[in-house]
């Protein structure tokens, strides 16, 4: 499979299947389908936001809902004014970054837990000033804005249309933050994260790279604002409450940590949980939810993204069974263990 | 990029694949219905389906909870009788079908997404900001947004929002109901305002200012704000009571802000009469604990008979409400919350809406909606009724003043 996987012409194979997907899928969905796609895809750029700073970076943060609520807000007001829409977006991407880099001047300077408390701060604070600055935000009944419905040219259905927008905004964020991950900078990241003493023997500032991790977060983060105020066309200081950073976290640990796949697994499990869980039994969301956070993490500790490498695994110990190993092999074993814990580039593909 | 020997190739293939299905598929669309089409969604000869959205977990699910609650009782009671009759002539029973947002816009304008498609109506739903984020959508769907408990006043403007309505008064409703109050006292009054700085807030100051307005008898002798997340008000009441004012007119929607300022009052010894929006008079949440006792009035208004309440043990709407609610809702104790008496009125009401309609479609709906005159539904204090012809007030604005009387309240005519 992962041989097959390698081969160029598959790859291209998969690549147009995908796109030809992107492209004709939205026009055939019915439209709830598009809308819940919609959600997935704004979700899965926050938590990849999120994935850039913890899962990559190795820092704890508790605040990327407050980005996502910046962007937001920055959209809405734009639209509510109306500005050039490239110029909203491009407000929504660098006034988040902005902020992020503002912050993680400071905070980057405080080791561990230090970081994650000052994470936590920011929603608390946006969400009364989202509520006091009312002449931006229009106080607590927030801005609402529908911009991104579909212009009449393009003959299609607004669902059609903001699917659209978010799936090439998300595509083309998630392309930049791979090789950004796998390249130069994220191969630095990597070892900041593991061992800052290592790191600055090899001439790699640890400070200016969880600066510069936070910063693009935040910035994924503004992106993603622009892409829920696209999609759900209203925001409000409930936007940005405390509580969906959490989600948000559960859901990159439920997606997989530090994998670009987790990322999107994360967005559906963000959006999608809330569904299923309503499908169920609506009396019931809050311990169904719990529920199925508790099952991922107890049989897949690595988050859903584990999953093949974890059958793959099984398969190869059930297949080595008969006859106890030798030692050497366990031992090998023992250390490639060990070994794959690392964040090492290889697990992302 | 390396796509250069490929492009080609991969633009022919998408053009190709994309021309295709979108030959195949690009009409199956217009036809599926539910976009506007000329049969309304959720509604067949022999039954209706109601949407809900509303908190049903998180922090506002106690409230929440109710709003669902009180309809399926009252519907329950009525589809166990045979179902309702309509203006058209047919007998339907009516499906609930609620989904929680958790409070959360984001969650409610994606339940929208499910429900427009599945409900006739969307009705009943809790919360401000979880209504708004699809108010706008629900206007261009032109899918009905009625009787959503919120004091809003942007859903009962007819310009505004042409397919919403609210249920509950508005903010500005309970503030006038008191100024009405005192403007008609034959007594001087000297008034003191605190009020969270927000559009709750200032809903019921700009109401009550409205209301006293012109009157000769009442002066406002300090007015001073805070913030909704502040965790004490107690410079603000000090700075007040120096006033010396008779009356402390309290726009705070905080249950916690609300009994330490009670408590907080007493100790600097300055005793006003209190006003208190619905929402934050509970008698045995805050009232009892704040020691109310001691001023000499505490007042707020209502439109529903509180169940807990002695003076209303016996009283007939109060029994079958109670019963029905443990019947149909599985709601076995007292609600503690006015929101399941609220969404029992409220399925009253829809009733009296379905026997108007004379088409089975959404535009009648909303005709019908918005032609109940002086309907007084099961539960309604003497004094308030349901009407809906007024443009700009939600279908209840009427509410009575009521005073404190150390276990409830008591609607009372004038200030004492």
């Amino acid at each position: 499979m992962s041989n097959l996987l390698k081969k160029p012409a598959v790859r291209w194979g998969a690549l147009v299947v995908l796109v030809a997907l992107a492209v004709v899928l939205p026009l055939m969905l019915p439209e709830v389908a598009n809308d819940t796609i919609a959600r997935i895809c704004v979700f899965a750029v926050a938590v990849l936001g999120l994935n850039v700073v913890m899962g990559y970076g190795g820092q704890v943060s508790l605040g990327q809902i407050f980005f996502l609520g910046l962007g937001s807000y920055v959209t809405a007001y734009g639209a509510t004014n109306d500005w050039n829409i490239v110029l909203t977006f491009l407000a929504a991407l660098v006034l988040p970054a902005i902020a992020g880099l503002v912050i993680a001047l400071a905070a980057a300077r405080l080791g561990g837990l230090a970081i994650a408390m000052v994470t936590i701060a920011l929603p608390i604070v946006g969400l009364p000033l989202a509520r006091r600055l009312d002449h931006w935000t229009g106080g607590s009944q927030g801005l609402s804005s529908r911009f991104s419905d579909a212009p009449e040219w393009t003959g299609l259905y607004h669902d059609q249309w903001q699917l659209y927008i978010v799936l090439v905004i998300a595509v083309v964020t998630f392309v930049l933050v791979r090789n950004f991950v796998r390249g130069k900078f994220g191969r630095a990241l990597a070892i900041v994260k593991e061992n800052e003493a290592v790191a600055s023997s090899m001439g790699i500032s640890p400070y200016w790279y969880k600066v510069l991790s936070f910063t693009i977060a935040s910035m994924v983060g503004g992106i993603s604002g622009f892409m829920y105020m696209s999609v759900v066309q209203y925001t409000s200081p409930e936007t940005l409450a405390f509580h969906h950073s959490i989600t948000l976290l559960a859901a990159m640990v439920v997606g997989g940590s530090a994998t670009l796949a987790g990322s999107v697994i994360g967005g559906v499990y963000f959006v999608f949980v809330p569904v299923l869980t309503n499908a169920i039994n609506p009396n019931l969301t809050a311990m169904l939810q719990g529920a199925i956070l508790l099952l991922v993490l107890f049989l897949l500790p690595g988050g859903l993204a584990s999953l093949p490498r974890r059958i793959a695994g099984l398969r190869r110990s059930s297949g080595s069974r008969p006859g106890a190993p030798p030692r050497e092999e366990a031992a090998t074993r023992a250390v490639q263990k060990a070994a794959s814990k690392q964040p090492t580039r290889k697990a992302d593909q | 990029m390396k796509m250069t020997p490929t492009r080609r190739g991969v633009t022919s293939v998408i053009a190709l694949s994309a021309a295709v299905l979108l030959a195949a598929t690009g009409c199956a669309r217009d036809g599926g219905g539910g976009r506007g089409g000329e049969t309304s969604p959720g509604i067949t000869d022999d039954s209706i389906t109601l949407g809900i959205t509303t908190p049903l977990s998180g922090p506002t699910a106690g409230p929440g909870t109710c709003t669902v609650a009180g309809l399926e009782a009252y519907m329950g009671a009525v589809n166990e009788a045979g179902g309702i009759e309509f203006g058209d002539g047919k007998t339907r029973t009516v499906e609930i079908k609620a989904l929680d947002d958790a409070y959360d816009p984001q969650k409610a304008s994606s339940n929208y997404q499910t429900l427009k498609n599945e409900a006739f109506a969307i009705t009943s739903g809790l919360g401000t900001p979880t209504n708004l984020a699809w108010r706008e959508a629900a206007t261009a769907d032109e899918v009905p947004q009625v009787f959503v408990m919120t004091g809003d006043p942007i859903f009962s403007q007819q310009s505004e929002s042409p397919w919403s309505l609210g249920w509950v008064p508005a903010y500005p409703n309970e503030g006038a109901a008191f100024g009405e109050m005192l403007a008609k006292s034959s007594e001087d009054h000297k008034v003191a305002i605190l009020f969270q700085n927000d559009d709750f807030g200032e809903g019921y100051v700009e109401g009550f200012k409205e209301a006293i307005k012109g009157s000769e008898n009442i002066e406002v002798v300090g007015e001073l704000s805070y913030e909704a997340t502040d965790a004490s008000v107690d410079a603000q009441l000090t700075e007040l009571a120096a006033t010396d004012a008779d009356i402390l007119f309290n726009a705070m929607s905080i249950t916690p802000l609300v009994i330490s300022s009670l408590e907080r009052a007493q100790s600097i010894g300055w005793e006003p009469s209190w006003f208190l929006p619905s929402n934050t008079s509970s008698p045995t949440a805050i009232l009892e604990p704040g020691g109310a006792d001691a001023y000499p009035g505490v007042y707020s208004v209502a439109f529903s008979k509180a169940p807990a309440s002695p003076k209303f043990a016996d009283d007939e709407d109060v029994k079958t409400f109670l019963s029905d609610l443990k019947t149909y809702a599985d709601y076995p104790e007292v609600p503690a919350f006015p929101h399941c008496m609220w969404s029992y009125m409220l399925g009253a009401t829809l009733e009296e809406v379905f026997k108007d309609m004379q088409e089975p479609t959404r535009e009648n709906f909303m005709e019908a909606v918005r032609s109940i005159e002086d309907f007084k539904a099961p539960l309604m204090l003497d004094g308030t009724s349901v009407n809906t012809t007024v443009d700009g007030e939600p279908a209840v604005s009427s509410v009575v003043v009521q005073k404190y009387n150390g276990k409830g309240f008591d609607t009372v005519e004038g200030i004492e």
